[in-house]
């Protein structure tokens, strides 16, 4: 009836959630990984883009298994097509590029593979991983463990941890079983839309499009997919336009300046999400409770990035847990334990993902529409330039 | 303000990327969930904000008032 207690008990095989299993892991601790789907990262609510440091941080192979494309830098438009090109292979030519001893900046990944990768890494170190199980509810015990309740192919089971781990995406769940403030706020969830095109010539680059007229709220790309594909996409504010980001999406490919470069796209594949442009959630743990990844929103809120953040976040929060259950307040996982998780995340990452929220909150204040794009081309521009404080976020 | 009736939101399935910016933004309680990932659909929805029909990229959430006070027999 009730299977084996464990250490940690993780909620959503994404990449952080698989992250936090396989640095537990190896560490010794015992860890059950759960995830709802049938097929992890499906369907897909990602464009793909994760720097390549971001992979190598938490021991990542650059495995051909999931990578779609190198990505040697970036384009940013301004609404009329000007662009600002920030070109690692020009920039540092003697580091990037795909010659030999010349490596990518990043990559556009398959989030299919990507996650099932992460979620192989954790198995082969020891992670059990059940498919098909969804989280009904969690209730921290007087012993100070917590029973965290599953069904699994439609079996209700209950199994205890001493920790759960929220990672369950922006559609969390476990937050709210444990009455934490995590609704976003409508002017900071975009609504996103991307097609996966052919016929689309790319460069290896990431192409940021900026502007109201585009993308109000938010901005347009324009990414490489891989095979010769692109990917077309963009995410809107629903405050700040009365049409779904499919129109935009529309208008953006027959309209724009690009419409030449896209008169014979053909759509290969059609995915959305709700991109959260938000801040942090001010509080990340509960009694045997931390929140890692999207769930905790850890998303850049200048450029809507979340692999990156998933990936360092899911291992800071690995690492706060093994130092935890080897410290004399083991047993003890009240949220004025779990708090040391977050002080942690905040010292490592928060910190800059407050200041980029704040630089947002600042570009979507301007009222004046011109002026507003102005300040995100720059901002955006900014942001990718070499000598960015942000390049590691 | 005068008190939002509740609604019954309903989807066009064929136009549903599941996406999951529905349940993102939905302020309900945990489980407010249907089984496909969306908001629910199969009982009424008391705060009547309407953000879920917003955010839609595709713009296929609908809604109709609820035949009932907000009761649901969940």
């Amino acid at each position: 009836m009730n299977p084996t207690p464990y250490d940690l008990v993780i909620i959503g095989s994404g990449p952080a959630g698989a992250t936090v299993g396989r640095f537990a892991a190896e560490a010794g601790l015992s860890v059950l990984l759960v995830d709802k789907k049938q097929e992890l990262g499906a369907p897909i609510q990602c464009s793909g883009a994760v720097s390549r440091h971001a992979l190598e941080d938490v021991g990542l192979a650059l495995d051909e298994e999931y990578i779609l494309e190198p990505i040697y830098g970036f384009a940013i438009y301004d609404q009329v097509g000007n662009a600002t090109k920030i070109d690692y292979r020009k920039l540092k030519a003697d580091e990037y590029g795909d010659g030999p001893d010349r490596k990518p900046l990043g990559y556009v990944v398959d989030r299919r593979r990507f996650d099932r990768y992460c979620m192989t890494q954790a198995e082969r170190a020891g992670v059990e991983t059940w498919l098909k199980t969804e989280g009904l509810g969690y209730t921290p015990k007087a012993d100070g463990r917590c029973d965290v309740h599953l069904r699994r192919f439609n079996e209700e089971i209950t199994v205890n941890c001493k920790v759960l781990v929220g990672a369950d995406g922006l559609m969390s769940q476990v937050g709210k079983w444990a009455g934490l403030q995590t609704h976003i706020k409508i002017t900071e969830l975009a609504g996103c839309l991307q097609f996966i095109v052919d016929k689309v010539e790319t460069e290896g680059l990431l192409e940021i499009i900026t502007g109201h007229e585009w993308a109000p709220g938010g901005y347009a790309w324009v990414f490489p997919k891989g095979h010769g594909y692109a990917e077309i996409g963009l995410g809107v504010i629903p405050t700040m336009t009365d049409k779904p980001a499919r129109w935009h999406l529309d208008k953006f490919i027959k309209q724009s300046f690009f419409k030449e470069r896209f008169k014979d796209s053909r759509i290969l594949e059609i995915q959305g999400g709700g991109v959260p442009l938000a801040a942090p959630l001010r509080t990340q743990y509960a009694d045997n409770l931390v929140l890692v990844g999207d769930a905790a929103r850890h998303v850049n809120p200048i450029t809507g990035g979340g692999i990156h953040t998933a990936l360092s976040g899911g291992k800071i929060a690995a690492e706060f847990l093994i130092d935890h259950f080897a410290s004399p307040n083991a047993t003890d996982c009240s949220a004025a334990m779990m708090k040391g998780y977050q002080d942690n995340w905040l010292e490592e990452l928060g910190d800059k993902m407050w200041k980029l929220y704040h630089t947002k909150t600042k570009v979507f204040h301007q009222e004046d529409i011109p002026t507003r794009d102005a300040y995100l081309y720059q901002t955006m521009s900014d942001y990718f330039d070499p000598n960015s404080e942000y390049k590691k976020v | 303000m005068s008190k939002p009736q509740p609604v019954l939101f309903q989807i066009g399935w064929n136009a549903c990327i599941n996406c999951g910016a529905c349940v993102a933004i939905c302020p309900q309680e945990a489980g407010f969930i249907s089984p496909f990932d969306t908001i629910a659909v199969d009982r009424p929805c008391d705060i009547a904000c309407l953000l879920c029909e917003s955010i839609c990229p595709v713009d296929t959430i609908t809604h109709v008032l609820s035949q009932q006070s907000g009761s649901s027999e969940f």
